[in-house]
């Protein structure tokens, strides 16, 4: 990287340090938290049971809105390791490492609220139907991504290393999404604005946006801390050399 | 057997209590390791 590209890079890492970013970031968690009530209180106590599941299809609300932004949070995390890739600029192997967890948590929960839905509708409480396999195949992917990135100290070989295994995973990204189009699937079709009913419109959207907007907010400040590790890192001393021998002092 | 689910709010509460708790923990978690990396730039 040339001289004038390594000071942009560190005034974007210091960027990522700016208050500015988490002033918004905490107005956002906290227009999220608003919305997330508002939505739910909407889909528990005022939205219509379903004709066919009756109550139990309130757990859409939380259950597509987290599904949408996993996918988006999983996503974000693919452009930063494309970017990073391309440009080797810091601040995208922190916006990968922010994403990527942000991911998995949504991701995770998808699961266990996925869990929750299919025991009433289904009877069971897993099934290794496309959807569910791809979607765990998902989560374990990006797991891994995370332990990928513990487990190396080096920053670049980290970055470099953690970008290719995020391309790698995101491969299973729009299969989770197309798995209920291509193959037979306990799992119904994606909900869209054709296959909702009008009356269920508000609590889905309104917590879509919030959880939108939590993801946003959380995703500034996990990768100014990312940003802030990783400018310490490079200011580091780089470690003295091992010894050839160890003496034991008795 | 009517084909309708009946019941079920147990398992709607138990969906959006585990999304409540999941979505808290890890936001006051995000919330606290900013803090700290904060305090330990500013050091």
């Amino acid at each position: 990287m040339a001289m004038n590209e390594r000071d942009q890079d560190r005034r974007e890492i210091g960027l990522e340090e700016g208050r500015r970013a988490a002033v918004v970031a905490y107005a956002l968690i906290a227009i999220a938290v608003v919305l997330l009530l508002l939505g739910s209180y909407y889909g528990l106590f005022i939205s219509p049971p379903e004709r066919f599941m009756g109550d139990v299809q309130r757990i859409m609300y939380v259950h597509v809105p987290t599904a949408w932004n996993a996918m988006l949070a999983l996503t974000f995390a693919f452009v930063s390791a494309l970017l990073y890739l391309f440009t080797s600029r810091w601040v995208w192997d922190a916006r990968l490492e922010a994403a990527v967890e942000v991911g998995v948590v949504l991701s995770f929960l998808l699961c266990v609220q996925g869990a929750i839905w299919a025991r009433p509708t289904w009877g069971v409480w897993w099934d290794w139907d496309p959807r569910l396999t791809t979607t765990a195949v998902m989560l374990f992917a990006f797991i891994a991504i995370l332990a990928l990135r513990r487990s190396v100290d080096d920053s670049s070989k980290r970055a470099a290393w953690s970008a290719v295994a995020t391309i790698i995973a995101f491969v299973d990204v729009p299969i989770v999404y197309f798995s209920v189009k291509w193959w037979n699937s306990l799992h119904q079709m994606q909900s869209t604005p054709k296959t909702v009913s009008p009356a269920f419109y508000i609590p889905l959207r309104t917590n879509a946006v919030g959880i939108l907007f939590l993801l946003i907010g959380l995703m500034i400040l996990r990768s100014r801390v990312a940003a802030s590790r990783i400018r310490e890192e490079l200011a580091a001393p780089p470690p003295a050399s091992t010894p050839a021998t160890v003496r034991v002092e008795r | 057997m009517n084909g309708i689910i009946q019941g079920g709010w147990g398992f709607v509460w138990s969906a959006y209590g585990v999304t409540a708790f999941v979505l808290l923990f890890y936001t006051a978690s995000v919330i606290m390791r900013y803090q700290k990396s904060r305090k330990q730039s500013n050091h």
